[in-house]
């Protein structure tokens, strides 16, 4: 673990609709607290490797890293990645390289500045095929629900149950968002309205199984282990970061019951960090919606194929703040989750990096979570598309540190 | 703004549904590809063309869409999903169309998913009216209702005959309708126009015939309802039903099309083109194609013009002429033609104009009893000699009133007057009633049809029936009858008639 880059700083701004400001205003506020919660100056950096998705057709942005050379005034190298998760790969990569010892990962997204459009935008993500078809953003989360059901034979009682699962998830989320000071949404919602929305909406799923369109930044600095022991003993280490891809068209994918990808990315990077999932105490996964929840659960492992549902309907009898599944215990998106926390695509994934950060390094306030046994890990699952690019990170401390 | 490049790409693709089939492990692919992904480099180069337009497919998942995105929004609610085609060995995202879902009506996919489904060649989504009109056939209809499955099989023709005549026909009328008082009249859904309904008439008219796409040397298409001032409609049904020989490097077929403009009358003037093409004797074309559609168009009631809007219809017949398996030969024929304009559409107006009470005697009447009386002397013919009479239906009194002063008689002109079902299709309103006379026609009858374009021109033709019209008569299910008379036809209000008409 001593030899994987480090994250020293994180940094993010509130997710939710920002009036007033202009990405790189967002950016800047996410950068600063990064540099500030790391103790660095902006001199310090060395390259930047910054992500957004959609700033180009919301916003007419096409050359990000000149607004962060402008911001910086410093000419150091800036890339531009589309997730978070791309970002800090990348970064790694580089660190790990040795080609830079301290560098700023950034994400941001302004989706609510052209808020007509963006629905359409949001098919950027998926094949056009889909587009000419009449696919919409929310369309596939639907089908994969389909499939599911279809797949394991859930009907009648058990179906309910399930749209129940779901309906908890969102809950659950919401619940936790109310402790998240960044959070998107933070008020409680019940089950009762998130099956009202789908009944109004007359959809499987409505408004409350899907995250929001959000505005946001997120900023991290990560360092190689060398130079981050100079500016700091609390730490924590990226001790893997690992990608899988699928087909762009979710229709023509052979598995459609989850995504493929999640699972190959996560087998990848268990083996480089070289510990077994039981170790793995918190988790956020890409909640682009209440379905995504569920399954990624199984697409990640923690629960056996097709019964994610059941598992955690009975978990939701009486939860407990985590996922108790055959005796293992899991917390799954405890700053809320993108439903609940927000979803500026660009910054999502370092939000949930953030979160991750906080809680391993015991300074999520309200929110930390102390599970039974050492808490020396967390994951975090970001996904590009639907389920067209999974990026796993595993985010580790070392035991005995602070 | 659209992308012309992209648009050809897509259409020339997503019209047809393209593929292609490894020949070394069967794979198959929507979209055509170079090479298997199995199979790999042995593979590069020897990938089989495929596609799915005359496929049957099933409705694997699905779910409702009510909230589309920007262009789709018109469609309002529609059901989406996944299709499989071959035993799931291809899948596509895909679109129902032809359904109207309320907003209050509760969708179970359940209902839907595992049902087969026929593809339809649709408007894709809505543009500005400036731009290319999108099309693909990524829109499905179930193969158990209103539109059937049919397949699709090229017969080798058994008979060289010594005249010209049809081969094979093919009507399409939408599923929807409007009904006022006795009459009904066919209303396209929101995504159809005059171009989907060529298309649809042609590949039925292949169906029916059996004959090989690939040898037809010709296509006419008249209507006046184009979407377009300038771009044909033939060139998108030669496209899409790949008439003449593919020249496939370039994407082009080997084929003339060409759009024809006469108000009602454009297509039956170019039988005549059609026939001299198939018998020319120096380098005769195997088979011509024509095509008469259109979504008839009207001013609202109450605008200048929208007395109309009582009586236009949405709809399309293909003919095909040729000399072998011929199953009507042509006897004779007669053109007339005045400089009368009783009815007209300037360009840029959206809805013709007409003469009011100098539509009928000065213009119609004059031109169809001089057309008909005149071939009939020609030929040395009686009213009694011909056992089947249609001429161009405006409206339900017309031709009535033609038929009885050229000395018909209501059993030799009911079985052709199909304007009480479906309104005035223009273009097609004649041959539609000529082919529900094919329809039911036994061997050596004779027919007479006489169109009627405002403008203003009549043409008359004879046709004999032959033997073979029956044999191919079990080829073609989706009858004039059949769509006349459907238990899966959707009645629309007149609110619904006048958006789906105006389109996507």
């Amino acid at each position: 673990m001593r030899e994987k880059p480090a994250i020293i700083g994180v940094g993010r701004t509130r997710f939710g609709e920002h009036y007033e400001l202009d990405p790189e205003d967002l950016i800047d506020e996410a950068g600063l607290m990064a540099l500030d919660s790391a103790g660095i100056e902006r001199r310090d950096l060395e390259a930047c490797y910054i992500s957004d998705y959609l700033l180009q057709v919301t916003n007419k942005i096409g050359l990000e890293e000149g607004f962060i050379s402008q911001l910086l005034e410093m000419n150091i190298p800036v890339e531009k990645m589309r997730s978070f998760s791309s970002a800090l790969m990348n970064a790694c990569n580089a660190i790990e390289a040795g080609k830079y010892d301290v560098v700023l990962v950034g994400g941001m997204e302004k989706m609510t500045d052209r808020w007509s459009k963006i629905r359409d935008n949001l098919m950027l993500l998926v094949d056009h095929w889909s587009y000419y078809a009449g696919g919409t953003p929310e369309a596939n989360h639907e089908l994969l629900l389909r499939e599911y059901i279809k797949e394991y034979n859930i009907r009648g009682e058990d179906q309910q149950k399930l749209m129940t699962t779901l309906a908890h998830i969102s809950v659950k989320n919401h619940r936790n968002a109310v402790l998240n000071e960044y959070a998107h949404f933070r008020r409680e919602i019940d089950v009762k309205r998130v099956f009202a929305a789908r009944a109004e909406e007359q959809k499987m799923l409505g408004l409350y199984d899907f995250a929001p369109i959000s505005d946001g930044a997120t900023a991290l600095i990560l360092a190689s282990p060398r130079k981050a022991r100079e500016y700091t003993d609390n730490m924590v280490y990226v001790i893997s970061s690992s990608l899988a891809t699928d087909f762009i068209s979710y229709p023509s994918r052979p598995y459609r019951t989850g995504f493929l990808a999640s699972r190959i990315a996560m087998e990848k990077a268990l083996k480089m960090a070289g510990i077994s999932l039981e170790d793995i105490k918190l988790l956020e996964v890409y909640d682009q919606s209440t379905v995504l929840e569920m399954i990624s659960l199984e697409d990640l492992g923690f629960v056996e194929r097709g019964t994610a549902w059941i598992k955690l309907y009975k978990n939701f009898e009486d939860f407990k703040g985590y996922y108790d599944v055959d005796g293992k215990r899991i917390y799954v998106n405890t700053n809320g989750g993108l439903k609940a926390d927000g979803n500026p695509l660009g910054a999502t994934g370092g939000a949930q990096i953030f979160e991750v950060v906080k809680q391993l390094m015991g300074e999520a306030g309200q929110r930390q979570i102390k599970p039974d046994g050492d808490f020396l890990y967390g994951c975090v699952q970001e996904i590009e598309g639907f389920g067209t690019k999974v990026y796993i990170h595993i985010l580790g401390r070392e035991k005995g540190g602070k | 703004m659209g992308s012309e490049p992209i648009e050809r790409r897509v259409a020339y693709i997503g019209d047809r549904l393209k593929g292609s089939r490894c020949p070394f492990c069967g794979k198959e692919y929507f979209r055509p590809r170079k090479y298997c992904g199995s199979c790999g480099r042995k593979s590069l180069g020897k990938m089989e063309d495929i596609d799915f337009f005359y496929e049957k497919g099933i409705l694997e998942t699905c779910t409702v869409i009510r909230e589309p995105t920007n262009r789709f929004t018109r469609l309002g609610a529609y059901i989406y999903g996944i299709v499989s085609f071959h035993n799931g060995r291809v899948r596509v995202p895909g679109r129902l169309t032809d359904i109207i879902i309320k907003g209050d009506e509760t969708i179970s996919p359940e209902v839907f998913e595992g049902r087969e489904v026929v593809p339809r060649f649709r408007r894709r989504y809505s543009v500005d009216r400036s731009d290319i009109i999108p099309t693909i056939s990524l829109a499905f209809t179930f193969a158990d209702e209103y539109y059937p499955y049919q397949q699709y099989d090229i017969i080798k023709p058994s008979k060289e005959y010594d005249v010209p005549g049809i081969v094979g026909y093919g009507v399409y009328i939408s599923r929807f309708r409007i009904k006022e008082g006795a009459m009904e009249r066919s209303v396209p859904f929101i995504d159809e126009d005059a171009i989907t309904a060529a298309v649809e008439a042609g590949k039925l008219a292949l169906i029916h015939s059996g004959i090989d796409h690939r040898l037809v040397g010709k296509i006419y298409v008249g209507s006046e309802s184009n979407p377009y001032a300038v771009n044909p409609i033939a060139s998108k049904v030669a496209q899409v039903l790949k008439l003449g020989e593919e020249e496939k490097a370039e994407g082009v077929q080997g084929v003339d099309a060409v759009d024809t403009e006469f108000a009602c009358k454009a297509a039956t003037s170019m039988f005549k083109d059609a026939m001299a093409l198939v018998y020319y004797p120096r380098d005769p074309m195997d088979y011509v194609m024509v095509i008469g559609a259109d979504n008839a168009q009207a001013a609202p009631r109450g605008e200048p013009g929208g007395e109309l809007d009582f009586f236009v219809g949405f709809g399309g017949a293909a003919f095909i002429f040729g000399m072998k398996d011929v199953i009507a030969e042509v006897e004779g024929w007669y053109s007339c033609t005045s400089d009368t304009p009783d009815f007209w559409r300037r360009d840029l107006e959206p809805y013709p104009r007409h003469g009011g009470r100098f539509t009928g005697e000065p213009a119609y009447f004059k031109h169809i009893i001089k057309a008909g009386r005149k071939l009939m002397e020609k030929m040395n013919l009686k009213p009694s000699d011909i056992d089947y009479f249609v001429c161009h239906q405006p409206n339900p009194a017309f031709p009535a009133r033609a038929a009885a002063t050229l000395g018909f008689k209501p059993e030799q002109y009911l079985p052709g007057l199909q304007v009480s079902k479906f309104g005035n299709t223009y273009s097609g309103s004649s041959p539609i009633g000529l082919a529900a006379i094919l329809d039911q026609a036994e061997p050596h009858k004779r027919i007479m049809i006489v169109s009627y374009g405002s403008g203003a021109g009549s043409d008359a033709y004879v046709f004999v029936t032959t033997s073979q019209i029956k044999d191919k008569r079990e080829r073609q299910k989706f009858t004039v009858k059949y769509q006349a008379e459907n238990k899966f036809i959707n009645y629309v209000d007149y609110a619904t008639y006048r958006r789906f008409k105006e389109g996507l």
